[in-house]
């Protein structure tokens, strides 16, 4: 399985290599001069042309991309045109909260969603399954960042549970999830309502399944046959359709972090793209291309602990 | 052996009804069938597809898709309790254990995501108090007794690494796990190709000489039933047609589905490009006629046949011949008419 692991890293390095070749001709044929975008019209032609000195864009266009190629494989990405700041340091600052963030949704999603969905199949055009089914379908089309809003008035001004614009300060694991927990119950809760959905319909697939009968038929409790016999095969459609969010979902969190005021690579590439700070834009392009590659990763290693058809050539 | 009466039959079904709900209306695919299953005979129960043969048997075990099936029986008589009254965890006792299945589809009914000794061992764990270690061993001795190759080495293996025929084995090897006194058998080589099929029954008669169980084995195949059972059940449309001991039945086909049948099998010493087959097909269940099921398709009908459904009759006096139809039942014709006519 190591093997397995290596090969496929290996394998994402002429994959990042294209992306970051592209994004290279990409910021380059962007219409506009980024020293005059960054100096404003007023500036004068000689502060324009330090600064097209300093941001590298007056040399000839293969030598910034020799350039650009090796810096970016020693860890160099340059620094933002904005802040001065070199952009590894920008998107380290920011990963861990968006990274908090996916894993603690998917956990709430996941949470709620595989029982919900479940409990929605064995009651199959009961009450309880049309009030799974309208709500999850609720929850899908509802759009973040009112579900945001409606949150923070019923937790942090209605109830006072939790502060409003949590300080940033998060020494303490209390802290910690104070700052947390709201944003991740906003997208936990849509992460929920898509797996439940899925997890329904699979299930109900499955339970249709001939080894089903087969356990009854050996006398197995029926709790165990759902769990052990429905839901372990269930779970096979359920981490496809996770897997395809988790990359939607570290992009469009976005508005979560607007909302709640937290940090992140949504909040960063927003920003990034407002003020063409195309260095930080190619260094998030980068980022980005390396966590599909590693979610698929981490998706087609979890098919594996499932089903034992999957074999990792 | 039905003559005495004495000896206590294992299996005693009576009366039962499967339905199905199909466009808000229920259409019975069992239609008041009643046999009954002596200590370690087989009973073969045979019919075109679609005629009910797997819905008995799930109807037995309380299978039936509870969505939109229905179970009646005036009696499943089991261990003296009756299987059609009992609760779903009483019930739960039974399977696997006193009364175990085997599948027409070896290779969808094992579950793909787990490893077959996890399989087998599942079938003894709810039923009897065993430690891992003994579990792991009885389910070891079981796929050994089915005579899987190197069944040690190959007990964490899953069902994908296995044949259809070594998959059949380990459906056997669960369903004798608790050593049941009845094993409900539906089509278990159906899905094999020959010589599989002939290792799979010759396994299954050495099994059944081994133990004392009995078995019901449903197939569509006369020759399977020639080479297995001891008494035969002829099934048409959710009913019983015929009910004889299998020489009895082979020297004396009477109900025309029977004789039809019995012209459809292929044999060695004609040529199977003749082959006969029943012309027109099963009624579905919706569109059952109102007389003899059998009625459209058969060459002896009479005007009665067309409106009513003719009973089981026994012939002569052993009681162990039923048929039902109207013609070669013992029915006087001319009275029928009468009484028709009324
Ligand atoms: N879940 C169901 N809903 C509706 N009708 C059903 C259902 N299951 C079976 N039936 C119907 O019940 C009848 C009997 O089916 P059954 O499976 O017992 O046939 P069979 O004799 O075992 O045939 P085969 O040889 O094809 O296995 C068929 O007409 C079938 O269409
Ligand atoms: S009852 Fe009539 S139709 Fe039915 S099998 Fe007998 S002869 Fe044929
Ligand atoms: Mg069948």
């Amino acid at each position: 399985m190591l093997r397995f692991v290596v090969r496929r890293l290996i394998f994402a390095i002429p994959t990042l290599l294209a992306v970051m070749t592209v994004v290279f001709v990409l910021v380059r044929i962007v219409p506009g001069d980024p020293a005059q975008t960054i100096l404003g019209d007023q500036a004068s032609a000689e502060a324009l042309q330090n600064m097209r000195e300093r941001l590298g864009v007056d040399r000839p266009i293969l030598e910034q991309y020799v350039e650009f190629m090796g810096g970016a494989l020693v860890g160099d990405w340059g620094e933002s045109m904005v802040t001065g700041k070199p952009v590894l340091a920008e998107i380290a600052r920011v990963l861990p909260y968006t990274i908090e963030l996916t894993v603690v949704s998917l956990i709430i999603g996941g949470l709620i969603g595989i029982p919900l969905g479940a409990w929605s199949a064995l009651h199959r055009n009961e009450w309880i399954d049309y009030v799974t089914r309208v709500g999850s379908l609720l929850g899908l089309s509802f759009p973040a960042f009112v579900s945001a809003i409606l949150m923070l008035i019923v937790f942090s001004i209605q109830l006072r549970w939790l502060p409003v614009i949590s300080g940033g300060d998060r020494a303490t694991f209390g802290e910690w999830a104070e700052s947390l927990a709201l944003p991740a119950l906003n997208l936990g809760l849509i992460m929920a309502a898509y797996i439940t959905r899925v997890t329904r319909s699979s299930m109900l697939g499955s339970l249709g399944e001939d080894y089903i009968r087969t356990a009854r038929a050996k006398g197995v409790p029926e709790r165990v046959v759902i769990w052990r016999h429905g839901m372990r095969n269930a779970l096979i459609p359920v981490v496809t359709v996770v897997g395809l969010y988790l990359g939607i979902l570290i992009g469009n969190s976005v508005l979560t972090e607007i909302v709640f005021n937290r940090p992140g690579l949504g909040k960063l590439i927003v920003g990034a793209l407002g003020q063409r700070d195309y260095t930080l834009l190619q260094g998030l392009m980068i980022i980005y291309t390396f966590v599909i590659v590693i979610v698929n990763l981490l998706t087609d290693l979890t098919y594996g602990l499932i089903d034992p058809r999957v074999k990792y050539q | 052996m039905t003559e005495t009466g004495k000896i206590e039959p294992v299996l005693d079904v009576s009366n039962l009804t499967t339905s199905f709900r199909i466009g808000g209306e229920w259409h019975p695919a069992v239609r008041g069938i009643s046999f009954s299953l002596q200590p370690n005979e087989t009973l073969a129960l045979v019919g075109e597809s679609g005629c009910g043969k797997s819905m008995t048997a799930l109807s037995i075990l309380g299978l039936v898709p509870k969505a939109n099936g229905r179970v009646e029986a005036e009696h499943i008589r089991f261990q003296g309790k009756d299987l059609s009254r009992l609760p779903d965890d009483e019930m739960r006792k039974i399977r696997g254990n006193g009364i175990s299945m085997i599948f027409q589809e070896p290779m969808t009914s094992l579950n793909p995501v787990l490893p077959i000794g996890f399989q087998v061992v599942e079938a003894l764990r709810y039923h009897q108090k065993l430690s891992r270690g003994e579990g792991e061993k009885r389910a070891l001795e079981l796929l050994e007794l089915v005579k899987i190759p190197s069944a040690k080495s190959r007990f964490k293996e899953y069902p994908h690494q296995f044949s259809g025929g070594m998959r059949q084995r380990v459906m056997i090897a669960m369903a004798l796990a608790c050593r049941p006194k009845v094993i409900l058998a539906d089509e278990p080589t159906t899905a094999l190709d020959v010589t599989i099929q002939a290792q799979i029954l010759s396994l299954l008669n050495e099994l059944k000489a081994e133990t004392d169980m009995s078995m019901i084995f449903i197939t569509h195949n006369l020759g399977v039933v020639a080479a297995l059972a001891d008494r035969v059940a002829v099934m048409y449309a959710g009913d019983i047609v015929e009910i004889a001991g299998v020489n009895e039945l082979f020297a004396r086909p009477t109900h025309p589905y029977t004789e039809a049948l019995m012209r459809s099998v292929p044999r060695s010493d004609r040529d199977t490009k003749t082959l006969y087959s029943i012309p027109g097909a099963v009624p579905p269940l919706t569109r059952m006629p109102q007389g003899c099921r059998f009625a459209a398709r058969c060459e002896l009908a009479i005007d009665v046949c067309r409106t009513q459904n003719p009973p089981l009759d026994v012939l002569g006096s052993g009681g162990a011949h039923s048929v039902r139809c109207w013609v070669r039942g013992n029915h006087d014709l001319a009275e029928m008419k009468e009484n028709a006519d009324v």
